[in-house]
């Protein structure tokens, strides 16, 4: 028992963050997908997290909050070891994180306020009704949908929806707020806005933000530090300057979204395949 | 081959271990739920989904299968001259066997479907997942409700088609046959026994558990995609087809064993 506790103190050095992962490996079937990553988010501070599509940064946040567990590897949260625990323990941590997931993941048979109060009615025993209407209205404003408190999801635009997933994420006050690509499908002056909305949780509450992004501009306006992923490993680790004066020409060619030499000789093979004609088939 | 048979095998063990584990968590948060008061807004929702929508189908199997009894049985008592005896036949059969597996049946094509449907649409956009990072037990939350509802419904829906299909028996009987009315009546009270209708409504419990957790347990572990959902539906209904069969198999052993031991006690007391 003592043994066991002693285990799950994280070693110095990797204790001072809010999120400790330690040497996770993630493989679905024969693909690994996160190859010994340690990282630690700390508090009260922005962690963007950039890479090429599909290098495994959605699987990345959901090991922040053990909505996947690893294969290998612990994940600390304030430095108790959580990926261990049972989801009915897990709840209880997971109350403290909010978590905006890729594709906004609203509940399609709810309406916009019963999915903002959904969290809270699941945790806190509801007195004032026109309290709570207050905060789904406030919460709305802030992500510039306030009026659309009856619609339901289906209803929505994908930028909307997006947006009123990020209300939901940020409804109880989380201390962690994990972004998965908000910026994603919004238009230019609406990202910027929830760039500052990002910014002013961190600096109002001092909540400790991860974002992941593919949107520079947006990714060097909130970050305190950002890492890149690829091929399953962080290559790149440090705050936006250093992130621009990186020398690995993958970081370089991924910040400035140059095509790498490969991909355009295989554009060049396909031209002269796309002038391949098919006769059209006859239609009776 | 042989490796073949190995692999699905433990394939298929490993599934049944999931299921099972999945039972006891539906089993422990529907146990929960009965204690929570808050919990039960959620269950009268899923009842008006599942329940009331479904009298309609329940009660047009039961007159149906009535209906047919009493015309596929006639030819036969009346050759031996026992058609007064018809209403005795039909409705131990509708009311014991046939109104319970049937009505069964229909709610596993129409209430299993959509609820398979329904979570597994939930799974495959992340928002089971969604239920999961805000702290919220998803079995709690969509199963348990869900499970109860069924549990309570079925039953009464048996009622349902037990009723008509003993009006349907009934209408070609003596409107059709022209057996006589009196007769028709006092045969049936004399030969359905409390037991049987009693047996015949017991059994929805089981079904009811049965539909809900194989639907429910198929849309949690769907696969991605349209065609993923659509598998899940199908899968659903063949296993909870399957299942009801089955149980109702083991439950007419067990009942008879408990009316033969206990049932005679009644002309004690
Ligand atoms: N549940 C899963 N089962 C199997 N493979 C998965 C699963 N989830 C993710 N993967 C694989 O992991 C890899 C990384 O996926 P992930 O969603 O993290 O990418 P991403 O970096 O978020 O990409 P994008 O920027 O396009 O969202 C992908 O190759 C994907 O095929
Ligand atoms: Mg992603």
């Amino acid at each position: 028992m003592n043994h066991d506790k002693k285990k799950d103190v994280p070693p110095a050095g990797g204790g001072d963050g809010v999120i400790v992962l330690e040497n996770i490996c993630k493989r679905f079937g024969p693909h690994q997908v996160l190859d010994n990553i340690s990282l630690a988010i700390e508090k009260g501070k922005t962690t963007v997290v950039i890479g090429p599509s599909g290098c495994g940064k959605t699987v990345l946040v959901k090991h922040l909050i053990v909505l996947l567990r690893p294969n290998s590897g612990q994940v600390y949260f304030k430095n108790r070891r959580i990926d261990n625990l049972s989801e009915n323990e897990l709840n209880r941590v997971r109350t403290q994180y909010g978590f905006l997931f890729q594709g906004g993941a609203l509940f399609d048979s709810l309406s916009v306020t019963e999915n903002i109060i959904f969290p809270i009615k699941q945790h806190c025993k509801i007195t004032d009704w026109n309290e709570v209407e207050e905060l789904v209205k406030a919460k709305l404003a802030m992500v510039g949908l306030d009026g659309y408190q009856n619609q339901f999801p289906a209803n929505l635009s994908g930028g909307q929806r997006k947006r009123v997933a990020l209300a939901r994420a940020i409804a109880m006050n989380p201390e962690v707020v994990l972004y998965d690509e908000p910026t994603t499908g919004l238009d230019p002056i609406r990202s910027d806005v929830i760039n500052e909305l990002v910014l002013k949780l961190q600096r109002e509450l001092g909540v400790t933000s991860v974002v992941v992004t593919h949107d520079m501009t947006s990714a060097y306006k909130v970050a305190d530090r950002i890492i890149m992923l690829h091929k399953g490993k962080i290559i790149a680790d440090g705050d936006a300057d250093h992130i621009r004066n990186h020398p690995h020409p993958i970081v370089q060619q991924f910040i400035h979204g140059q095509v790498d030499e490969d991909d355009l000789a295989v554009l060049r093979m396909s031209g002269k395949i796309s002038q391949a004609q098919f006769l059209p088939r006859d239609f009776e | 081959m042989i490796g073949n048979l190995g692999a699905i095998t433990v394939g298929g063990i490993n599934n049944m271990g999931r299921f099972g584990r999945f039972v006891w968590q539906s089993a422990t948060a529907s146990f929960r739920t009965c204690a929570s008061p808050h919990a039960y807004s959620l269950i009268w929702t899923q009842m008006n989904i599942i329940g009331v929508r479904s009298v309609p189908v329940v009660m047009i199997t039961g007159a149906f299968v009535g209906m047919t009894l009493a015309v596929q049985t006639y030819g036969q008592l009346a050759a031996m001259g026992l058609e007064e005896r018809l209403g005795v036949l039909i409705n131990i059969a509708v009311v014991k066997e046939l109104g319970p597996v049937l009505a069964a049946v229909m709610l596993a094509g129409r209430v299993g479907g959509a609820l398979t449907a329904e979570l597994g649409t939930m799974n495959v956009t992340e928002q089971i997942d969604a239920i999961r990072s805000m702290g919220t037990n998803p079995i709690r939350y969509l199963v348990a409700p869900r499970i109860m509802a069924c549990l309570l419904l079925t039953p009464v829906l048996i009622i349902y088609a037990d009723l008509m299909g003993i009006v349907g028996g009934y209408l070609v009987s003596v409107v059709q046959f022209g057996i006589n009315n009196q007769a028709y009546w006092s045969h049936s009270a004399s030969g359905v026994e409390l037991w049987d209708v009693t047996i015949g409504v017991a059994k929805g419990f089981f079904f009811g558990v049965a539909i809900a957790a194989i639907s429910c347990y198929k849309g949690f572990t769907c696969k991605e995609g349209a065609q993923g959902v659509g598998r899940a539906c199908t899968e659903a209904f063949v296993a909870s087809f399957i299942c009801i069969l089955a149980l109702n198999f083991a439950l007419a052993v067990v009942f008879k064993a408990i009316y033969s031991t206990f049932w005679p006690l009644k002309t004690l007391v």
